[in-house]
């Protein structure tokens, strides 16, 4: 077996595995601690406040969008850029198609490809940065944040070595850390992509019985 | 110092809210963009999520669902320590209000606040309380006020308003459709609220008393992060009221009371109350908008309106002050920002009763006075007695001039004779 | 684009397509026919061979050609009537040869001048006492842009250097295959990452513009011995040296960026000789680049103590403002940032962002 064989076949099934079923894990360990009942009369539905916390938060309001102006940019750059990378870049929707299933599926152009890897690029450089040179993150970054940022620049990087799909070598050092990063996930800070809808959401619906959101 | 009981109580507080809180925060920072502390000295500290570090190694290290497989290979955080109680301790009392501010610009929508809360909980478990909090509620649990006014004071304080308006104010009377209770703010400096009160439900025709036994409505233990005192305070409240058999009772202009009563009280006695609770807000606006309260002519001095956080960000009551200054006020001007994105005065959640916190309280009060200063109003109405409190000693402090006035007591002027 | 431009370009497309393939089938029939030709001609030296008509001899006829010889075409685009490009071979020979020796060789120098100033001269120490006071040195986003073109400078520093030197460093190491396949990465990667270089590059340049003019001062604080001296010579918010690694920045980084341009884009110059002279250029630049960046990364995070304080934290100590930077700081001192904490600094910092 390859090495090219060995991380996109029996690495990438283990890798897949951890990514689901420890994020599956940690979403039911999380919700199985569960809440009391709320014994105070509602003013409105904690239903529909957990539902518009979901899509409020995507934009900071209330006179924040300016001060976090810079935040904002970088944050919405790289998630943008990854997500079209990810989901709409050629090489990824093939592997996905032979790997896992044959949905038809749209694909950039590789122009496109090109420009939204820069976009994330630059979006993830940007918050690195910014991690390693405000006062407050500084104060406030740890490990995991950090370990978290370059796992996920490397794949990226290896990604976009390997854009020209001609040496195998490089296919398969991308494959390793695309393994190596859903191993870690599940452990980490990178499971914000999932419990982001829980905490908005009890957040929603404890403010929402109170007839706000905030 | 016990530390053990400071880690078993925040593990005991960590329910799916907090857990999905704690491990969907991104270290981001941008909540120290939303705190008046962290704006005003700068100290990097105070930003908000620094405040949750104690909850979230608790977190990450014992109830994480998969603590157990990352301890293993060493990827959980070290056990709190008693130094580190020691140092939170400032940053969880002293330098935040609990005004909740930071939520709003949280892309992860945590309530950051309501953290800061559990870890307060842990906190008193642990004993590591400012003395300004202790004190105040020892004098709550032995004379029924934070302030220490016993009931023969309030009787004397009452009866003097009864005098000056000519109206006559039963205490403790059963049957009535409303009791109100007080802030300790309220009675010991802005009594005339009572007086307005007095003149207000007369005009509506309201049939109200107030407690001798329950008269207080300031609840120290919900500001200190203590259920025990807190459970003792509410129930004071309820017996009183049921003793009393009213329909309601009126939560005062102060902000944690409002919480402590309606939000969180229930939970606390463990069952619904056999009355209502009405905001003062609301029931003002109630009788306004069925004509009850006629009244003659406006304010013509430039007003704007200082939100108090638990009533409005986190109370919900939004546009009633707003409709209120509507009918008495010509030349109403709102600050930016405003309602559930409000700066708060500096002195909520406790601030105001710790002595520790006195200095950062009124480097706090600098972004409340920018708000101020860009819009710059004759007369800044409120509904809260703390935030009153706080920001007239603050506004002194920074030699401004400018009178800080109840929204009640505002109206009671304007009612018809 | 217009009908009539669009046109144009198409015609453009196509003459190049007509070049590419005719000097595709042209040297697959060269090297086809050469040894068959080889074979059956007598290369006897002197004779004219073959049938050749008129007086030049096929030998000479393809020598020419293989000099760079011009001859005609009937299609529009002259450049086909030249079939070998005889300049591909003296930029192959640069390229091979003095370009990467002595872009090696002032990289070295670099390195070892460093390398052997840190262990003769070792840290240059504050020499007063921390005093606890700072003064706001770089803003928030001077920050923030400083280390994005700062990280994107590594990523292309490093990617470049394996293009250029790989074949004589790695290679004997690795082998073929594998610089092979590193050199294909590091391509990449710099290709894709060298536009937004050049976005990040731009807006620095614009940001720190202000306080980089050279000045009255600048000179006297060289002549006085730059930092060498015991007692350091005051200077401005920049010493000449610093300010000189910006105008330095600004006119290499700007030639690499358009040379880069064309690189990646070879229709924008549409001119091999063009495309040989930016590369040439590209690679001499980003060598004087990188060989002054080991300077100025050695300065400001290990050479000079509590210097990577500003582009860390924002703020440097007074002692070190006094020290290093005498006119600047006192300025600073006397204009309101009397600052006495590191959390004002933070708040300075802040307030110079938002406005």
């Amino acid at each position: 077996m390859s090495f090219l064989e060995f991380v996109e076949g029996p690495l990438w099934y283990v890798a897949a595995a951890v990514f689901l079923i420890g994020a599956l894990w940690k979403v039911v360990g999380i919700l199985r601690l569960g809440r009391k009942a709320d014994l105070s009369i509602p003013r409105a539905s904690a239903t529909a406040g957990a539902v518009r916390s979901q899509f409020l938060h995507f934009v900071p309001h209330g006179g924040f969008p300016f001060r976090t102006i810079y935040h904002l940019t970088a944050g919405y750059m790289f998630h943008i850029g990854l997500f079209l990378v990810l989901l709409f870049g050629a090489p990824h929707v093939i592997f996905a198609q032979n790997n896992i299933y044959a949905l038809p599926w749209v694909t950039m152009p590789y122009w496109g490809f090109v420009v939204a890897a820069q976009v994330a690029f630059a979006g993830l450089i940007l918050l690195w940065v910014r991690r390693i040179s405000d006062p407050v993150m500084i104060k406030i970054s740890d490990k995991d944040d950090h370990i978290g940022s370059w796992l996920t620049f490397l794949v990226m990087l290896s990604g976009c070595m390997a854009l020209q799909e001609s040496v195998v070598a490089l296919r398969a050092t991308h494959m390793l850390l695309v393994d190596m990063w859903l191993i870690y996930f599940p452990f980490s800070r990178l499971m914000h992509a999932v419990t982001f809808m829980f905490s908005r959401g009890y957040t929603g619906a404890f403010f929402g019985r109170r007839g706000i959101v905030p | 110092m016990n530390v053990s009981a400071a880690i078993e109580t925040m593990v005991s507080n960590i329910d799916a809210s907090a857990a999905s809180y704690l491990d969907a925060c991104v270290h981001c920072g941008q909540c120290a963009e939303a705190c008046h502390f962290y704006e005003n000295t700068g100290d990097v500290r105070f930003a908000p999520v620094y405040k949750l570090d104690l909850m979230r190694r608790v977190y990450k290290r014992h109830k994480d669902p998969l603590a157990g497989l990352k301890k293993l290979v060493g990827l959980v955080p070290k056990e709190l320590t008693q130094t580190d109680l020691d140092e939170w301790s400032e940053l969880i009392y002293d330098s935040c209000t609990l005004c909740g501010r930071c939520t709003i610009v949280c892309p992860m929508g945590i309530d950051i606040a309501g953290l800061v809360r559990k870890t307060r909980e842990g906190m008193v478990a642990a004993g590591v309380v400012p003395e300004g909090l202790t004190g105040a509620a020892e004098r709550a649990l032995e004379t029924g006020s934070p302030l220490g006014i016993k009931p023969e004071t309030f009787r004397k304080i009452v009866a003097e308003q009864a005098e000056e308006t000519g109206i006559a104010i039963e205490l403790d009377k059963p049957g009535v459709d409303y009791m109100v209770i007080l802030s300790a703010m309220e009675i010991l400096n802005f009594y005339e609220v009572i007086g307005a009160l007095a003149k207000i439900f007369k005009k509506a025709g309201v049939t109200w008393t107030m407690s001798t036994k329950a008269y207080e409505a300031t609840n120290v233990g919900i500001q200190m992060g203590d259920k025990a005192v807190a459970k003792t305070l509410v129930s004071r409240v309820v017996e009183a009221a049921e003793e009393l058999g009213v329909k309601y009772v009126v939560s005062p202009e102060c902000g944690h009371a409002y919480s402590a009563l309606n939000w969180e009280g229930p939970n606390l006695v463990g069952r619904s109350y056999k009355f209502q609770v009405i905001h003062i807000l609301e029931l003002l606006e109630q009788l306004r908008v069925e004509g009850r309260i006629p009244t003659k002519g406006k304010d013509s001095r430039r007003l704007t309106f200082h939100d108090p956080c638990q009533i409005v960000r986190r109370g919900g009551i939004v546009e009633e002050p707003r409709n209120i200054l509507g009918q008495i006020a010509d030349n109403f001007v709102e600050m930016s920002p405003n309602k559930e994105a409000n700066i708060c005065c500096g002195g909520g959640g406790g601030v105001s009763s710790n002595s520790n916190a006195e200095k950062l309280r009124l480097l706090a009060f600098g972004s409340k006075k920018r708000q101020l200063d860009e819009v710059k109003p004759d007369a800044m109405v409120t509904a809260c007695g703390n935030c009153r409190n706080v920001m007239e000693e603050a506004i002194d402090t920074y030699e401004m001039t400018m009178p800080v006035l109840s929204i009640t007591e505002l109206l009671a002027e304007y009612i018809e004779d | 684009m217009t009908s009539r431009g669009l046109t144009r370009f198409l015609q453009k497309l196509g003459c190049a397509g007509v070049i590419v393939l005719g000097v595709w089938f042209g040297m697959t029939g060269i090297a086809l026919n050469a040894p068959a030709f080889a074979q059956t001609q007598d290369p006897a030296a002197g004779s004219v061979p073959g049938d050749t008509k008129g007086s030049t001899s096929d030998s000479d006829f393809w020598r020419s050609i293989s000099q760079g010889e011009r001859g005609k075409v009937s299609i529009p685009d002259q450049k086909a009537a030249v079939m070998i490009n005889r300049s591909g071979e003296d930029w192959r020979l640069v390229r091979m040869g003095p370009l990467p020796l002595w872009g090696g060789v002032l990289i070295g120098i670099s390195l070892v001048g460093i390398l052997g100033f840190a262990l003769l001269h070792g840290k240059f120490k504050m020499h007063g006492q921390r005093t606890g006071r700072v003064i706001p040195r770089f803003s928030q986003a001077e920050r923030w842009v400083h280390w994005f073109v700062a990280s994107l400078f590594i990523l292309l520093g490093l990617t470049g250097l394996v293009i250029l030197f790989g074949r004589f460093l790695l290679k004997p190491v690795l082998g073929a295959d594998a610089l092979g396949a590193i050199a294909n990465a590091g391509l990449q990667a710099h290709n894709l990452l060298g536009p937004i270089f050049i976005v990040a590059m731009t807006i620095m340049l614009v940001m720190y513009f202000k306080d980089n003019f050279y000045q009255k001062g600048d000179f006297t604080w060289a002549f006085k011995g730059a930092f060498f001296s015991k007692n350091h010579p005051p200077s401005w918010k920049y010493n000449l040296g610093e300010k000189s690694w910006y105008w330095l920045i600004a006119f290499a980084g700007t030639a690499i960026a358009v040379s880069g341009v064309f690189l990646i884009f070879p229709t924008v110059l549409d001119d091999v000789r063009g495309m040989q002279l930016s590369h040439i250029v590209h690679a001499i630049c980003a060598i004087v680049l990188i060989a002054a960046s080991l300077g100025h990364i050695y300065l400001g995070v290990w050479g000079v103590e509590g210097a990577v304080d500003g582009m860390t934290l924002g703020y440097v100590d007074e002692t070190w403002g006094l020290e290093h930077h005498r006119w600047w700081a006192e300025e600073e001192i006397k204009k309101n940032h009397a600052v006495k904490s590191a959390s004002e600094a933070v708040l300075a910092a802040k307030k110079e962002t938002s406005t």
